[in-house]
């Protein structure tokens, strides 16, 4: 299931890119090549000191709007440098500026170091139309550095980027997983667990019924679910994922998931929580008392889903005949024996 | 309620404590030795983070680049048709579908929808329900199998996926009964 869903968002992702790229180049967006015209203010005049003249740029909404065929419009100025260089005189946007589109798409392409939005002036035509003989505005045209694939550019960048961030996830985990992983070993070694197993056996046992009856795992999943409900997304991947380990101990398989697990997966997705995520009352304050409601029964509602969801969908062909726990067609049972031992380190 | 809300409130704030000092506590009153015990158990954590890596990539970038082409707003504008008529505002539409995807990318779907919409808006509220009532589950899947190294997960993506999906459509509907 997750392979062709994988595939899927690489597929679409490169079909996408490819398709609005080149309707791009169709409808040339960027209109590469052809220099913008724009009115350059000197507020300092015209002298330069050191290449470089301050400038104000003006684009006229109208123009812009013809020229880009959009329907967005520039502010009334942007700041910006005139830059002298061997190569001709470069305009520079100041960093930060407020672009319209596709200017702010042009930008990512054709930019200075600093990131700034720049393009080869190519020619002054003085005196202005309407600015009379002021000598400290001129029209000009700006031609910027085309831009070509976008999107595929973009989901490139993003690739890399997200791989990234995956690790720095993963990574950021240890110290937590450390912390609770070993507070957990102390619970195992201390019998807290099998206590615990205890006292939740009665609930959770209809949702685990392939789990025995006393099995460390129950406790694991009890914590888990526990921190969950207290909205502790912290503590609860670590006991989670020890959840996890036990119920893997269980399975005969290497790579494929049992119905506990799959029944684990689903309660957590659904996310049981009386206490909202903190990110959430970062967003919004205190009208999160006014949602708190809505959101328990929402979780509650949706958690009742899941659970039917992953008992259901169990039962369907597909999943009973890659069952790792399934018995054979002559109803014996595939080979367990020395698992449990093997697994225990992980 | 108010009661209720304070009552939940304090729990939580004793849940890790509890545990972290409780169970060492309980653990020397057992005769263990709580110490070593506790490094042999988090000496684990490494391994474990370790062990997640691959499949988090694997999943976080294929989800980067499907946002990043652009793919996703096509879904959204596919699904619309489909979702207007049975009530389901198309304001939302975007928070329903990053959701199960990435968590920091809805959080800041919310914070922008409260930016538009204002906080008191019946759409930041249904995003917000959406938000806090449902997890990131291409990202718990990643982390939990992964862990353990389950490469083929059956039917556990469908059964998350339904759960996300009826989740998306009780928020909308308990928001509007309960504000609307």
């Amino acid at each position: 299931m997750l392979n062709y869903i994988w595939a899927a968002l690489l597929i679409s992702a490169f079909v996408f890119a490819g398709v609005s790229d080149i309707g791009d180049l169709g409808r040339d967006t960027y209109r590469n090549g052809q220099p913008l015209p724009l009115v350059l203010e000197f507020p300092e005049g015209t002298a330069a000191s050191g290449g470089r003249t301050p400038v104000r740029i003006q684009i006229n909404a109208g123009v812009y709007q013809d020229f880009y065929a959009t329907d967005e419009s520039p502010a009334p100025s942007y700041d910006g440098v005139l830059l002298r260089t061997g190569e001709g005189m470069v305009l520079r946007f100041d960093a930060g500026a407020a672009l319209p589109e596709p200017l702010e798409t042009i930008r990512g392409v054709s930019r200075s170091n600093d990131d700034e939005l720049q393009g080869t002036v190519e020619g002054f035509l003085s005196p202005v139309l309407g600015l009379g003989d002021d000598p400290t505005a001129a029209q000009a045209t700006v031609q910027f550095e085309p831009v070509r694939f976008v999107k595929m550019t973009a989901i490139g960048a993003a690739a890399l980027d997200f791989a990234e961030t995956a690790a720095g996830i993963a990574i950021g985990l240890i110290g937590v997983l450390a912390l609770f992983l070993g507070v957990m070993k102390i619970a195992e070694e201390a019998g807290i667990i099998y206590a615990i197993v205890r006292v939740v056996r009665p609930v959770l046992r209809p949702l685990f019924p392939e789990v025995p009856e006393d099995h460390p795992a129950l406790g694991m999943i009890a914590l888990n679910l526990t921190a969950n409900v207290f909205g502790l997304g912290n503590a609860a991947t670590p006991f989670g994922i020890k959840a996890m380990e036990e119920l893997q101990k269980l399975n005969p398989s290497e790579d494929t998931a049992t119905n506990p697990m799959v029944m684990l997966l689903a309660v957590n997705t659904a996310s049981v929580q009386l206490v909202p995520p903190v990110l959430l009352l970062a967003l919004l304050g205190l009208q999160i008392n006014r949602l708190i409601f809505a959101i328990i029964i929402t979780t509650g509602l949706s958690l009742l889903v899941a659970i039917v969801a992953a008992r259901l969908y169990g039962k369907l062909p597909g999943s009973r005949a890659s069952d790792p726990n399934r018995t054979g067609p002559f109803g014996e049972a595939p080979p367990q024996a020395g698992r449990d031992s093997r697994r225990g380190e992980g | 309620m108010e009661l209720a809300r304070e009552l939940i409130g304090l729990f939580s704030a004793f849940v890790i404590p509890v545990i972290l000092v409780g169970f060492p506590l309980y653990g020397l009153y057992k005769r263990v030795p709580v110490y070593e015990t506790f490094v042999e158990g988090a000496k684990e954590g490494f391994g474990v983070a370790v062990r997640i890596i691959p499949y988090l990539v694997a999943i976080l970038f294929a989800i980067g680049m499907f946002r990043a082409s652009g793919a996703m707003d096509a879904l959204i504008a596919l699904l619309n048709p489909v979702l207007e008529p049975i009530g389901f505002p198309a304001e939302v539409l975007p928070m329903a579908i990053i959701r199960p995807l990435t968590g920091s990318g809805s959080a800041g779907l919310v914070a922008d929808m409260v930016a538009r919409y204002g906080e008191d808006s019946l759409f930041v509220k249904m995003a917000a329900v959406m938000f806090g009532s449902t997890e990131t589950t291409f990202y718990v899947v990643a982390v939990y199998f992964g862990a353990v190294n389950i490469k083929r997960t059956r039917h556990a993506i469908p059964a998350g996926l339904t759960a996300d999906i009826a989740a998306m459509l009780f928020a909308v509907w308990v928001v509007r009964l309960l504000f609307g």
